[in-house]
């Protein structure tokens, strides 16, 4: 294995403020790390614990969740039904042995490119140095070989 | 002159099978539960349990079995097929009911399609067969005309030593005598008196229940809507029966690439038979576990002449609402005819 | 008299006065110590009640059997108090109308059996308070915490272990009042969420969503924990979410029928400590 390890990680944003903050961050000529994969939902209150175990399972190695900040949500209160969703979530992630450090959370608005761009480059080194998600790679990797039976 | 195995010289059987390239499974208790795994040594087999919980089914046809491996060009479908691994294997202390299971099953799956991922597993795979000394409430071998000695299944036969001290060794087809003779020296020619098997009173008239069954008018009976009340539909009685067989292909990947597996699937299900159109001919739990029973003792009889059911008794025993088929058949057998 | 035979006599005569058209409760099982769902339609059925502390499990699910209450009839059900939490929580979700349910309540204290007064589900105004007061069981407590203190690696490897052993039979879903989709989301293939494979992958994000859908909606009956084959301990899981929503939302579920679902409403204060 020659190529160092590059952490490939997924962003669930929503429209109207993390991803406007991204495109901000673009248009501002910040640099940030490539290894982010951004998928744009209308709302955070859209994003589903299904998208990130589904991110989980084909390979991210963490997970990032953004929307807009209390208060600021375009639809007015998705943002308050994902905050006590993900609450839960991250507890039953936490219980189950996936690492805190692979899932994060955050409030960006759409001015905030420079935030975006630093959490990503923050979440990218620190996903480096954790090390790819082997435990849950692992699991994918059996399947993918010959029955053990 | 019958011939004796010393339980003081199993270690060495173990050890002499595993240096011709054969893995010993045995039952074990595994992760909270009674099953067959690989073992090492005899130490490592619990002899006494009534039946492990788990069958060695699992070791013939997976839970989950890939198929397989497929990726999708641009002009072209590429595709691997995989192969159970190439495995020889003993199966040691298997009980009447789980290898007479592996008999029950393997005319269906050679019937219209020889299904490799079986017969792979079963030919290399030999079975010991320990004859009962002890059965619980739930055991039905009877009922279904097997018996706590049978051999059906079985390559060899073991039978306890009343003395505790082995088991006397029966010869029953090729593969188990090719397997004995690997052991020769261990196995001695004595005779001693073997363990009576256990008392399994009949728990339901098997023949009377098939003519019942057999009759088309009792299809629509009423008996079925009131028998089947508390079912839930969950697997756990498909899953866990040594010859329920039904599976489910399901392609796992992305749009361009994936595997196709094998994966186990139950009649008591919900979808099982829904339809694409949105028609689900077996809507009913009722409907459902008539299917159960009219396959296990009328469609399967038709077909291979032998019923899906080996008396095992597990349905009961795990069914979380304490049905399973014992129950259905025992009120079928008492029905006013 | 006794509450077997009291309850007998109420439900041979809620079904004989035409005012149920079926009572669920429990019948002797296939051994001395087992009790099995009974189902009856008659007074005379009725006669085949039990009613001891062996007559543990949650009747409740049957209320949502598709079909069952969509004539408009009554459905009388023996329940204990997880029992009624489950109606609860069925009412506040619009799965059942609290006049068609008549209850015959019942608390095991001590391994002794005694009635709860209260026929239909309004009538048990303390099952809030007797909700918060109930301890779990310790050792449901102890394992969790014991979990807790691990580190994540051996959480994770903890519950590889238990999840390898899942088989898909789903009876822990086909036992819970709580799971009554029509189609739940691990039978959704377009596109498929959650592997149908019961490889140790498959298996744990079956067990994960299943344990976050009914997260603040449990009602820790532990019919899930006893119906399964493979002994899973799903009460850990499932009783570590209930802590969760409890500690972070103060949301106990089934309180009353008139909660709104804890996951379907917020308050503006929700702490976010974790939220970068």
């Amino acid at each position: 294995m020659s190529e160092p390890f590059e952490p490939k990680i997924v962003a669930f944003v929503c429209t109207y403020c993390t991803y406007a903050g991204a495109d901000l961050a673009g248009t501002s000529r910040l640099k940030y790390a490539p290894n982010v994969r951004i998928v744009r939902l209308p709302c955070t209150g859209r994003i589903s614990p299904m998208f990130i175990l589904k991110a989980l399972q084909k390979g991210a190695d963490a997970v990032l969740v953004s929307g807009c900040h209390p208060g600021d949500c375009h639809f007015s209160a998705g943002n308050y039904h994902a905050r006590r969703r993900w609450t839960v979530f991250r507890a039953l992630l936490s219980f189950t042995g996936i690492p805190d450090e692979r899932i994060r959370f955050s409030w960006i608005s759409a001015a905030e490119g420079a935030k975006f761009a630093e959490l990503i480059n923050e979440i990218t080194e620190d996903t480096r140095k954790l090390g790819p998600f082997e435990q849950y790679q692992e699991l994918q990797k059996v399947i993918e070989t010959q029955s053990s039976y | 002159m019958t011939r004796i195995l010393l339980k003081s010289r199993l270690d060495d059987c173990l050890a002499s099978w595993q240096s011709a390239g054969f893995s010993v499974l045995a039952p074990v208790q595994r992760h909270e539960m009674s099953t067959f795994g690989e073992v090492q040594k005899a130490s490592d087999i619990s002899l006494d349990l009534v039946l492990t919980e788990r069958t060695i089914k699992d070791h013939f046809f997976p839970q989950t079995e890939p198929l397989i491996r497929y990726k999708i060009g641009r002009q072209q479908i590429d595709s691997v097929t995989m192969t159970p691994p190439e495995r020889k294997r003993v199966f040691f202390g298997v009980r009447p009911c789980d290898a007479s299971g592996l008999a029950i099953d393997d005319p269906l799956f050679g019937w219209d399609y020889k299904d490799d991922y079986w017969f792979r597993r079963r030919e290399n795979s030999v079975i010991i067969t320990i004859a009962c000394t002890q059965a619980d409430d739930f055991c039905m071998c009877t009922s279904v005309k097997l018996s706590p000695d049978s051999t059906k299944g079985a390559d060899v036969m073991l039978r306890p030593l009343a003395n505790g001290s082995g088991w006397q060794v029966e010869t029953i087809s090729e593969r188990g005598k090719a397997l004995l003779d690997t052991v020769s020296s261990l196995i001695q020619e004595e005779s001693s008196e073997t363990a009576p098997p256990p008392e399994v009173a009949e728990k339901f008239d098997v023949g009377k229940v098939m003519e019942w069954l057999a009759d088309k008018k009792n299809f629509e009976s009423q008996f079925w809507k009131d028998i089947a009340l508390r079912c839930v539909g969950c697997g756990s009685c498909t899953f866990l029966c040594p010859t329920c067989h039904c599976f489910d292909i399901q392609d796992e990947g992305d749009t361009y690439q994936g595997i196709r597996r094998k994966n186990w699937d139950s009649c008591s299900f919900a979808l099982f038979t829904m339809h694409t159109s949105g028609h689900n001919p077996r809507n009913t739990q009722s409907t459902r576990w008539r299917q159960r029973i009219m396959h296990k003792f009328n469609y399967y009889q038709g077909k291979f002449g032998v019923n899906s059911c080996s008396g095992c008794g597990r349905c009961t025993r795990q069914c979380p609402v304490d049905m399973g088929i014992t129950e259905t058949l025992q009120a079928i057998t008492n029905l006013p005819r | 008299m006794g509450i077997q035979e009291q309850y007998r006599n109420e439900a041979a005569s809620l079904l004989s006065s035409g005012e149920v058209k079926l009572v669920i409760g429990f019948g002797a099982g296939s051994t001395a110590d087992r009790r099995r769902p009974l189902f009856a339609c008659t007074a005379a059925e009725a006669e085949q009640f039990v009613l001891d502390s062996a007559c543990i499990a949650n009747l409740s699910a049957y209320l949502v059997t598709e079909g069952l209450l969509t004539d408009g009839k009554k459905v009388a059900v023996y329940l204990k108090p997880d029992g009624l939490r489950s109606i609860n929580i069925l009412i506040a979700e619009a799965q059942l109308k609290p006049e068609q349910v008549v209850i015959l309540g019942y608390a095991i204290e001590n391994g002794e059996v005694k009635p709860l007064t209260g026929r239909s589900i309004g009538d048990f105004t303390d099952l809030g308070d007797r909700i918060r007061a109930t301890t779990p069981p310790p050792a449901v407590v102890q394992e969790a915490e014991r979990i807790d203190a691990m580190s994540s690696d051996e959480r994770f490897a903890f519950w590889k272990e238990q999840f390898s052993k899942c088989i898909k039979c789903y009876a822990c879903r086909q036992v819970c009042p709580m799971c009554y989709c029509r189609r739940c989301i691990v039978d959704v293939n377009q596109p498929q969420w959650i592997s149908t494979s019961s490889h140790t992958l498959g298996n744990f994000e079956w067990n994960l969503v299943r344990a976050f859908h009914l997260a603040g909606r449990c009602a820790a009956c532990g019919a899930c924990d006893r119906a399964c084959p493979v002994n899973i301990p799903l009460r850990l899981i499932n009783y570590r979410m209930g802590k969760e929503v409890r500690d972070a939302f103060d949301y106990c579920a089934g309180e009353n029928s008139g909660q709104k679902p804890v996951l379907a409403s917020y308050s503006q204060d929700d702490s976010e400590t974790f939220i970068l």
